[in-house]
Formats: C-alpha cells, structure tokens, sequence
C-alpha cells in the first residue's frame, strides 16, 4: 500500500501542518493554473500514478511551464502516459499542477523501521533532490531512536551538525521534521519519505521554511490505524489486482490469506500451504505459476472454502495442474483446509461444467490420510486424474512432477479427458489452440 | 536505554547459548491459552516438555482449566492473578489477536520481574506494535522469538515452547542429534529436521524465528549462541528475502543456508511483512552471496555441481539441504547423528489416471505408507462407496442448483436444458447415479420399469383408484399409491441387494458388464442365500424379464450370478435387484454414491414405475397388459419413456411426440432445492432423521414431494393450456404441427392484444387491479431488453427448428409478445417464458384427441399436472438422496425463534 505524489500528501502534511508545496490536482481549471503561475513563477506537472513507479523525473516524466499554454501543453502529454519501470507498466490518470519553490537547499528526509537498527529510523541529508542511493554514506546521516520517546528535535540537530549541513537550514528544520514522526507513529505508516525539502525563504521574516515538494508513504496493511487517514480506497486500487483484491477481503488474522498473480497467463494453479513452501514452490514453478499464495496457519473451513471459490473463479478453467502443496503441516488441520478445497472444486465443476485438470497433492499433517481421502473421493466423483502424495516426498521432487504434468497436460492430456467426458466440442477447440501456439 | 545482556551485542541479548533457547526449566504462561490454537497446540507442548506450563490467561475466565494428558492448566482473568496464585514462570507464549499482542507484553513485563524469554505466535501483528515491544523488552531484559513464528523447541532436552513445532507428534521432527536449525519459515522448521533425518542428521534446538520485519532472534543472536552451545557441531539456517538479518554475520560453525525466494525480486508491492521490492539490496540474491562470502564459494550447491567448502554452503532448494550439509560435515571429519531414516523419493499414497494413458515415466505407482498412515490409508480404502460429511440441508442441496443468472437448473452438473434432450428412462438413472446409463444400462433400465408397471390387483391401484374416485388431485392420488409402497413391499429386492454387495464388495470388481469370475464366490454361497434370489414357482414374468435381458447386447455379472445361483431361475426381485447393482457398482466403486444409494435403487426403481402405473385406473391393468398393451410387449419392446405417454395419452407416441415429450419431462426436472416440492422431499428425509439413514422412509419422501405439488405448483401449467384452446377451440385447426394451417397468427395476436389493451384499460378504470394477466409471458429476470428472450425458451426453440419440428401453439405465442408490444400494452417485446413452452408442447400432444372429443378439458389439465409430476419426480428422487447422504436429523425446522406470530 503506497502513496506517491503531493496532491494526496500534502493533505496528510497538513495534519501535522508540515508545510508542502501549492498543488491543484487534474481538475484545475485554467483560472486556477494561471493564478498558481502567477503566484509562484513556474509550475511542475506531473503525472499521477497509483503506488510506487521509481523515478519520474529521470523518466522524463515531470513537465515545467511558466506559462498556461505551455502547462497546458504538458498536461496534455503527461496525463495518461504510459511508464514502464522493471516488468510493470503503468498508466497515468491525470496530473498535478506543484507551483515552484525557490530555494537554495534541498533536503532529503525519511522514516522507516530498519531492520540493521531494530528500530525507527530518520535518514537524512541536506544533499537532497538526488536518488540517496547515488550518495556517499558520509553524506547521509541514519539515525535510530527510541519509539517509545520518538524522534526528537536533537536528533535532526545532530545529525545535521554531524554532516556538516548550513547553519540557517537547522533550525528550521529541527523545529518541523519530528512533526513527521507524529504523522509516521499515528496513521500505520511503514515509510515516510519527503524528497525534496526545499528550504524557502519566508518572504515576510526572511527565515528559511521547509518545504515539502513531493511525498512517499507505504503503509503497513496489518495496522488498521492508516483507515484513520479516510484515504479514499481507489488509492490502493492499483497496488492489487481484482482477483488480489478479493482475496484480500478475506484478511483476517486467523490463516494466511497472501495472493499475488505472477503469471496471468499461467498453466499450474497452486494452492501453497506455508511461507516456505510458498517462497520454494513458486521460484520453481516460474511463469508457469498463475499465482503465488500462502494460505497457512490453519485457517477455518469456511474461509478456506471462499478463497478456494475465488482461487478456481479466476484460474481453473486454464490450468493444466491443480497443485496443491505443504510440508508437513505443524497445526492446519488437513482434513478441514483439503474438505473446503474439495467442496469448493465439486461447486466449481457443478456451476462452470467439467474443466480438464490433473490434479497434484504434496502435503503432511494433522487429520492427514482423513483429508487426503476426502479430496481423493471428490476428485473421483469429478473424474479427474490425480496423484497424491505424503510429506516424506521431496517437496521440489512433487513439484518437479506437477510441472510434467503439465507438459503432458498441455500436449494432450486436456484433449484426452474431454474427449473421455464427451465433451467432444472443447476438445476440438483446445486442439486448434495448440496447433496455433 | 537497554538492560545489559551478552556483552557483544550493542543492545540486550540474554541467551547466549541454543542450549538455554528451551529448556526443562523453563516455567511457561500462556496467554489466551483458551483460544482456538492454543487449545490444540497447548497440551501437546505441554505434554511433551513435561509439563512446562504453569498456567495461562483468558480473561473472564479464571477457575476454568485446559485438560491436557500430564494434568488440568489453571486459568486465570490476568498474569497478575495468576502470580498472586503463587505461579511463577520465566517464559511467556502469546496467542492473542493481533491488536492485543502489544498489550500482552507490556501486561507480562509488568507484572513479571522474573521474565526472561517471550514467544509470541501471532501473525499480522502491525509494524508500530512491533517497534514498542522491541523497546519493552530491551529496556527490560526480555529475549523475544516472533512474532509470526512457530515457537522453539529443542530435541535434547525434550522441550517445545510456544507454537506447533513437529504438529501433534513432535517426536517424529525433533530427533536428538548435532544440527541446530533457524528458520524464517515456521513449517520449514521441521520439514527441514525431517529432511535431515533422511542423511542421519539429527537436531538440537530448532528456532522458527518469525518473519516480521522486527526479528528479535535474529541470525547474528543466533550463530553466537551456536558458537557457546557445545551439542550443536552444525547449522542450518532457511533464509527468505527482505531485511538485512543476514549482513555481516560470523559463523564460526559449519552450516548450510538455504536462501528462497529469487522471485519476490520481481514484485512491485512488498510480500510479506518483510519483503523486498524489486532493486533493494535485501533481495534473495543478494542473500545468497552475503552467505557465499562467508562460505568462501562461488556458487549455489545442487546434487550436479557440488559446491561448497569446509565452512559452508548454499542450496536454493530444501531438498538439497541433507546432502550439502553431510558433505561440508565430511569436510570437517564429522559423521553423521544416526543411520539414515527414510528418504525424499516421490511416494504416491492415492492415485487414479481417471481412464487416461498416462506416459510411463508419469504413471507414479501408488506404495504403502510409512506407518502409521500406511494402516489409516488401508483402513479408508476399506469404505465402500461416498461419504459426505453431515450437515443441515435446509434450503441446500448437493445434487441441483439454479443459476441465479440464467434460471437454469442443473441437476448434477447437467442442466436441465442438456437433460431435456435424453429419455425419462435415462433422467431417473441420472438422478440417482449422478451419470448417464450406457445403451445396455439404458436397456436394463427400461426392463426394470417396465416390469412393475403393471399393477392388476395391487393394492397400490386399488388405493389410488379410491383416491381418484374421491375427487382427488393427481398428485394427491399418486401419493396414496407411494403410501402403500412400504418398505415391506419392497423387502426381498433390498435383501438380495444387500447380500450381492456384501459377497462382491472386496472382490476386485470394477466393471460389472466385463468378465468375471466369480465363481469362488459362488461356492461360499449357502443353500439360505440362494433360496433368497431363487424365484417361486410360476413366476413367468421373471422368465420373461430375463428372457429380454439375456437377448441384450451386453453381458451383467450381477445377472449372470443370480442365473447361476439359481439354475437359471431367479425372482423378479432377485434380477431387479441385479439390474440396480449392474447400473450403480461403478458409481458406488468410484465413490459417487453412498453404500446405502445402491441398496436402495430397487425401492426408487418401484416408485417410479408405481408413479406412472397408478397415474392410470385399475381398470386398465390387467392379467397382462397395460393400457391395453401386452406387458411381454412392454417388456421386450418399449421404452420406459413411451409406457409414461402411453399411460398418460393412451397411445404411443410417434417419434416427433417422443422427442418432444422427453424434452417437457427434462424442463421440468428441477428448480433447485427452494422450490416448495423440493421442500416437502426433504422435509419428508428429515423428519425420518437421515442421521440413520436405513430408517428414512424413501415412499414416504415422495409422498412429501408429492403432497407438496398442487394447483399453483405443478398444476398451473394448465392456465397457458386453457388460454391457447380459448384462442384455437374455433378455429378450424387439424394439425398443430403442420406450418400450412392457413391461420393467420400474426392477425390473432394482433386482435387480442388490441382486445386485452381495452379489457386491461377498463379494469384498471374500475380499480380492479386483479385483472387476468396473460399466462407464461415475462420473466422476473428475462426482462428490460428492447427485445427480450427466456433462454431456456430459444434453446427448445432451436432445437425444434433443427429437427424441422413446428408447433403453431408456439408460434402464436411469439406473435403474442410482438403484438403487446406494438399496441403497447408492454413497454418492451417481452418473453414467452419456459411454462409456455411446457405448454404448447403438452397441448400438441393432445389436441388430436381434444378436437375428436375422445379428452377432455379435464383430463387435459389432469394430463398437464400429472406432466409436471412425472418430470419433477427426476429431480426430487436426487433430492431425497442427496438429503439421505448429506443431512442432519430435522435439519429443515426453522427455530422458533425465527418464526413470527402474526395476530
């Protein structure tokens, strides 16, 4: 769960009244840029994305105008366009109009919990405006603090002396950053990131004020202190996918219930059992893996029977192998996770019709040979083929045999078991697709 | 400000060796010892650590206990009661929710000077209560494990510690051996002990440390507490992506490090609490060669390249862990724990090819189980036949269900729009086998019914005559005939059912109609048994029965049995039975129906053939015919489907009606398990108490369905009848099917959709707002298109028009709707619904005999009921079935408390 970018940042600044830099969101009326203009000499579009995209301004993604017609310009060719970072692409939807800040300091500042420290740590520099991974380590200052006290107003100022940092930014900042801790503690932030801080000058005292010019959060999605915030859920949106987002309302704390889709077009759905499993199975399954899934920690049958609907829902009806995997399960109940799955294929068969499956089962535990019958007595009702086998199998040895598995599924094995079904029609339809691929 | 620990940690560390992780000593609290996990996992911890636990907390609980094998653990409201109670401990579990976690340190810290070590289970614990509990804890000397973990255990002292490590048999994962394990994953913790076991390698203590991003225990804690621990002479350490646990360590013993997880690189959202985000330095790989560096190695381990060294090395995959670690111990001179126990090769404890040619090197050959599942394995394959878990089938149902979206039943995963295109005959196997018959099953099927159809001097006719007599609906009349089909009538077919099961269910017998010797069965059975399938004298029907079944293309072992217990003489009951055995073994065999389904195929087998022979007056049953064909001839020569038309029409059908009949009975199979016949069949299972199911009363559930049918339900169909003959009573129509009728549809529909525009205009201005609607037009779900369809209309509609067929009765309909919209008295085209479709095609069938006078508007409207019930009773009998199989005693009531008084 992240958010990027001013126009809902500085509303959260606001809260701490940290101060941020004018911003108008897509709605801007030309009035409305032209006055922004007017006030601050030039103004920064930027697209807006939902979640984290790296860096837009090496991208080429963040336009400047000092005029309308130029801004205008920009707003068009920025409001959806397209950016593509690692293996994501995203899309636009509208910008921002930021109106400038003149400063002769940049600063970077920000709050997360280290795992070197233990602890809640402030990173900060006053090279800001830069990628911090692109700076000497002698020019950042990482400072761990005591969560129960907070940050406090002599870290920032040691940590600024320690660098080296101008006289007349300390003060100010020394007075605004630990506002950012009250924001960071109190609304279930995990990362608080201002970059930069433009340090402008009051044009009524002269002093310097910091200003935020672009903001970074992710929030931590098992504190339910963030909803505090009334953050509109459209914001996170995007970070999941629709069959994502379905399991996710199913997030309760009793069993896992993480999902992510790796390969849309997958051949092997499976359903994994422990976070271990889940991290093993997927690396060996590749792109072959629809998804990748942790539904341990022995969750209830009637939770385990919806996701198991949602699972098949968005994924069945193009997998070769249902392949069901664990180790050897210290405390889910088998019997209970393996009826729910069973119950839950038998209604998916009932409601969608037979889907050619083979299906595979690696998995030890309590209620074992109970639940292993149960899902073998369902999977012969549904006439599917299957091969279950207990825990002292290799787990990467079963997922060696899923992937085969698939292989001869996708030659001929689908074929095979409609045509067995009678479901003479599909069968031809399959074949055709796979001459054509 | 942190208490001082170990010296060499900047901040508080209390252990400083595996061996003081878990101990005998320890004296555990449990906090929320009484929730749903800990209830479980408790007293195995408990019991096997010798009784560690001192007591535990749920408030507004205390006096109540948690019963383990080794003694009753006290409750108490709060840690503070339970301290004031004299306990003392020095370790604390905690399984609260998430959201209580925090507290319960601070509550356990508080009260508890004595505390040394906290294990917290909970997973989802948030980031901002983790960060407060570090600094609890550190500024008062508290090692934690978790949260999100497993616990601790260790092998050599026999102790285990929090969570569920080695699940409800501990002492199968944590064997006494030289290899300490840390794992970031709780179920790899002792999937890694059980792998080690496979080279000799046993354990000392085994840590599952959570991966939160707050790791208390961490590697770093962890290899300085190896270091001073003198049992453990190795490590293995299970290490996912995400966070910087791993930087900078020393190692000082040898181990291997198994590093997971390549793939979360790619993520663009963190997984897990911990996770890494693609370009972050704490991503697997660059894990794997922090541990490469400490190994001095220049690659990953696997069985084809060996790489490691005297210090250590990395495997990427579990399965590699026993065997790169014996290697680095050789290297360093140090054997193995024990022999080795067991070992990692695929072992297959169920499988099925489902009738596929499964390539060889595929076709994984099931073994016996290590035990003791091997015995629990050969004990469930003992059970013959599906068992379903029981539970209330009020208002469900594991055999029909409409979608909500389509108003399309299926019935077993058919839709009745599929059914409607097979034979009554082949619907009621269906309904019962969950599958179709093949040609022969469809064949003995037919033999089956029709050899009961003939009731001549049966009191079951005789009953229903009275009924009829008395001016009773149809549906009432049947249900006289099924309350005399008791289960005495049916008594000697279950019997012989019963023993057929009993002397093959373990033969090995797959295919009934393949070959099979049977023939030592044969010789085990007593003269008692086979007086039990042999016929009485003169009992020519059965000669007759199996004279047919013997001409049969097809071969049945059940038949061939009897014939030879029997020298070629068995019951009418006897080979009923044999039928049903031959029909259901398969299904029985792979687990699609119940044991008690198959020995109860021969009383539905009756009922069925009772519904359509009492549908008809005693008089037409006589010494040998029915309706006045010859039984023989029913026998050798119809099908089960042409005896219910020639019972209900009195003629048999041509093979356009045939069609067309089968298709009204398949529509009308089922509409699910809230309709109200469907209600009364289940009622009737409850109240029998399907919970023994040989007790429930499978006549008397037909009666329910039956006496839940009724003049709207069921008998409604006649409306659009009588509307159509309204229309067409004077109009000179011969022939329904013929597209040359010379009526003018489109004229008709027009003049009475002009007439019902004033009649509707009229009553509305007279405030009558109960006028007469038009029947079998609209759908509540099939509506506010410009032009709207009820699909399961436009599929009969289709298939007629594929098979050349016309109906006129239908064809005004789709005038009408056109016509009601053009003189606007609908605001859209609207349907002509699934009813009207039953309709027309009931009325084609009879209106021959309307216009020669031979039928009645009467027995029209009896006919149509009577439809309805003959198609209704497919899907009921699944219905009763899946009730019997699946339901609890009574399971229908509605509590008292949900029902209303109105006054």
């Amino acid at each position: 769960m992240q958010l990027t970018g001013l126009l809902w940042g500085h509303r959260l600044l606001k809260k701490v009244e940290f101060p941020s830099a004018e911003v108008l969101g897509p709605e801007a009326s030309v009035d409305e840029i032209k006055a922004l203009i007017q006030k601050c000499g030039e103004v920064f579009i930027k697209p807006i994305f939902k979640g984290g995209v790296g860096k837009k301004g090496k991208a080429g993604l963040i336009g400047r105008a000092k005029d309308i017609e130029t801004a205008l310009r920009e707003k068009e060719r920025l409001y959806f366009v397209e950016h593509t970072f690692g293996n994501t692409k995203t899309k636009a939807d509208g910008v921002t109009f930021e109106g400038a800040v003149p400063a002769q300091h940049e600063v970077y500042f920000s709050i997360t919990d280290s795992t070197v420290y233990r602890a809640p740590t402030m990173t900060i520099t006053h090279h800001g405006g830069v990628d911090i991974e692109e700076l000497p380590k002698d020019k950042i200052a990482q400072v761990p603090f005591d969560p129960l006290t907070g940050l406090k107003s002599y870290h920032v100022s040691n940590a600024l002396e320690d660098l080296g940092a101008p006289r007349e930014i300390i003060s100010p900042l020394v007075q605004n950053l630990p506002k950012l801790w009250t924001l960071y503690n109190n609304y279930g932030f995990s990362l608080i990131e201002l970059n930069p801080i433009r340090m402008s000058p009051d044009p009524r005292s002269g002093r310097l004020v910091p200003v935020a010019c672009d903001f970074k959060a992710s929030f931590d999605i098992d504190d339910p202190a963030w909803k505090r915030l009334e953050l509109p859920p459209h914001l996170f949106a995007s970070d999941y996918s629709e069959f994502e987002q379905e399991i996710n309302q199913l997030r309760t704390y009793q069993g896992q219930s993480d999902v992510f889709v790796i390969n849309p077009h997958g051949t092997i759905t499976a359903p994994t059992f422990g976070g271990g499993a889940n991290a093993l199975v997927t690396e060996l399954l590749g792109e072959r893996a629809t998804i990748s899934s942790d539904f341990g920690g022995n969750p209830p049958y009637e939770k385990m029977f919806q996701i198991s609907r949602i699972v098949f829902k968005y994924w069945l009806r193009q997998s070769n192998v249902l392949f069901i995997i664990g180790g050897k399960a210290n405390n889910t109940d088998i019997y209970e996770t393996f009826r729910a799955m069973a119950d839950a294929l038998r209604e998916y068969f009932h409601k969608n019709g037979p889907t050619p499956l083979f299906v595979v089962i690696g998995r030890g535990g309590p209620n074992l040979v109970r639940g292993m019958a149960y899902m073998r007595d369902t999977l012969d009702t549904l006439r599917l083929p299957y091969r279950i086998f207990g825990h002292d199998s290799a787990m990467s040895e079963v997922v060696n045999y899923a992937m085969k598995i698939d292989d001869w599924m996708q030659k001929e094995g689908r074929r095979m078991l409609l045509e067995k079904w009678g479901v003479v029609d599909r069968a031809r339809e399959e074949l055709k697709e796979y001459v054509a691929t | 400000m942190h208490k001082e620990g170990v010296k060499k940690f900047p901040y508080y560390v209390g252990i400083n060796s595996l061996a003081e992780v878990a101990t005998r000593e320890d004296r555990v609290c449990v906090l929320n010892i009484l929730g749903t996990e800990s209830r479980t996992v408790t007293p195995v911890s408990h019991e096997f650590s010798g009784g560690n636990v001192v007591f535990g907390t749920s408030p507004g609980r205390s006096g109540q206990a948690l019963e383990t094998k080794v003694g009753a653990i006290p409750v108490f409201n709060s840690v503070r009661e339970g301290i004031e109670a004299g306990h003392k401990f020095d370790t604390a579990v905690i399984y609260l929710p998430p959201a209580g976690v925090k507290d319960g340190v601070a509550e356990v810290v508080r009260f508890n000077p004595d505390l040394r070590k906290i294990v917290i289970i909970t997973e989802k614990v948030p980031v901002h209560d983790a960060r407060i509990i570090r600094a609890i804890c550190q500024t008062n000397g508290v090692d934690i494990f978790g949260a999100n973990c497993l616990g601790i255990a260790d092998a050599w002292n026999k102790v285990r510690i929090g969570g569920a490590l080695g699940g409800s048999k501990p002492e199968e994962s944590l064997v006494k051996g030289s290899i300490a394990i840390y794992s970031n994953s709780g179920n790899f913790t002792t999937t890694i002990a059980v792998y080690l076991l496979t080279k000799g390698w046993g354990t000392t203590t085994s840590i599952s440390s959570g991966k939160d991003v707050y790791i208390h225990f961490a590697p770093r804690e962890f290899f300085n507490a190896l270091d001073n621990d003198e049992r453990s002479k190795g490590a293995v350490v299970y290490i996912e992506p995400g966070g910087y646990y791993e930087a900078d360590l020393e190692i000082n013993k040898p181990t291997v490090a198994c590093v997971v997880g390549r793939w979360k690189a790619r993520l663009t959202k963190a997984c897990g609490h911990a996770g890494s985000l693609a370009g972050s330095g704490d991503d697997a790989r660059a894990k794997e060669k922090w541990f490469m560096e400490y190994f001095g190695v220049d690659g990953i381990y696997t069985p084809e390249k060996p790489i490691y060294s005297k210090k250590g090395a990395v495997v990427t995959n579990i399965a590699h862990i026993p065997e790169a670690l014996t290697k680095v111990m050789e290297l360093n001179g140090i054997e193995p724990d024990f022999e080795p126990r067991g070992d990692l090769s695929l072992k297959c404890w169920f499988s099925s090819n489902a009738g596929l040619p499964l390539p060889q090197d595929l076709d994984i050959k099931t073994v016996r189980a290590i035990s003791p599942y091997g015995e629990q394995i050969e004990e469930v394959n003992k059970q013959i036949g599906a068992m379903y878990p029981r539970q209330s089938m009020k208002d469900a149902s594991g055999a029909s269900m409409m979608d909500p979206a389509t108003q399309v039943t299926k019935l077993h995963g058919v839709s009745v729009l599929d059914a409607s295109r097979r034979s009554l005959e082949e619907n009621l196997v269906m309904s019962l086998l969950k599958d179709y018959p093949s040609d022969y099953g469809r064949a003995l099927a037919n033999v089956a019914f029709n050899a009961y159809l003939n009731l001549h001097n049966d009191i079951t006719v005789l009953a229903s005559d009275a009924a009829r007599e008395a001016e009773n609906s149809p549906n009432t009349v049947l249900s006289t005939a099924l309350s005399v089909l008791g289960k005495g009538k049916v008594k000697g077919a279950v019997e012989v059912s019963t023993l057929l099961l009993e002397l093959f269910q373990y033969s090995g017998l797959k295919d009934p109609t393949g070959d099979f010797d049977f023939s030592s069965i044969l010789k085990g059975l007593d003269g008692e048994k086979k007086r039990l399938l042999k016929a009485d004298k003169g009992d020519t029907l059965a000669q007759t029965v199996l004279k047919k079944i013997d001409s049969l293309e097809g071969k049945s072992v059940f038949i061939e049995f009897i014939k030879s217990a029997t020298q070629g003489k068995p019951s009418l009951d006897a080979i009923l039975s044999a039928i049903w055995m031959t029909l259901g073994w398969e299904a029985l065999m792979t687990k699609r129906i119940s044991r008690n389904t198959i020995l109860m195929l021969p009383w539905y087998s009756r009922i069925f053939s009772t519904m359509v022979g009492a549908s008809v007056p005693a008089k037409k049953h006589t010494k040998d015919s029915f309706c006045g064909v010859k039984c023989k001839e029913l026998i050798e020569e119809w099908g089960f489907t042409e005896s219910t038309f020639l019972a209900l029409i009195g003629r048999k059908p041509t093979d356009v009606e045939l069609f067309e009949f089968s298709m009204l009975l398949g529509l009308l199979i089922s509409n699910g398990p809230g309709t109200i016949s469907a209600q009364g069949c289940k009622g009737g299972v409850s109240a029998d108490g399907p919970e023994s199911p040989q007790r429930v009363q499978i006549n008397k559930a037909f009666v329910g369905f039956l006496t839940h049918t009724g003049f709207a339900h069921g008998g409604n169909g006649y409306e659009a009848i009588e509307f159509l003959i309204e229309r067409f009573r004077d109009r000179d129509l011969g022939n329904p099917s013929d597209r040359n009728h010379g009526i003018d549809l489109k004229k008709m529909a027009d003049e009475y959709a002009s007439w019902y525009k004033n009649y509707k205009a009229e009553q509305k201005a007279i405030g009558n707002i109960d006028y007469m609607k038009i029947p079998c037009v609209n759908h509540p779900v099939f509506k506010g298109k410009p032009v709207n369809y009820d699909p399961r209309e436009r599929f009969v509609k289709e298939l007629f028009d594929e098979k050349g067929i016309y109906n006129i009765f239908h064809d005004f309909y789709l005038h009408l709707v056109q016509a009601l919209f053009d003189a606007r008295v609908t605001p859209n085209v609207w349907c002509v619904n699934v009813d009207a479709v039953i309709a027309v095609i009931l009325l084609k069938i009879v209106w021959d005999a309307y216009k020669k006078g031979s039928m009645t508007e009467k027995e029209i409207e009896n006919a149509a009921f009577t439809t309805f019930l003959f198609g209704r009773m497919i899907g009921c009998a699944a219905e009763i079935d899946d009730h019997i199989n699946r339901g609890r005693n009574m399971d229908t009531r509605t509590p008292a408390s949900q029902c209303r008084f109105v006054g």
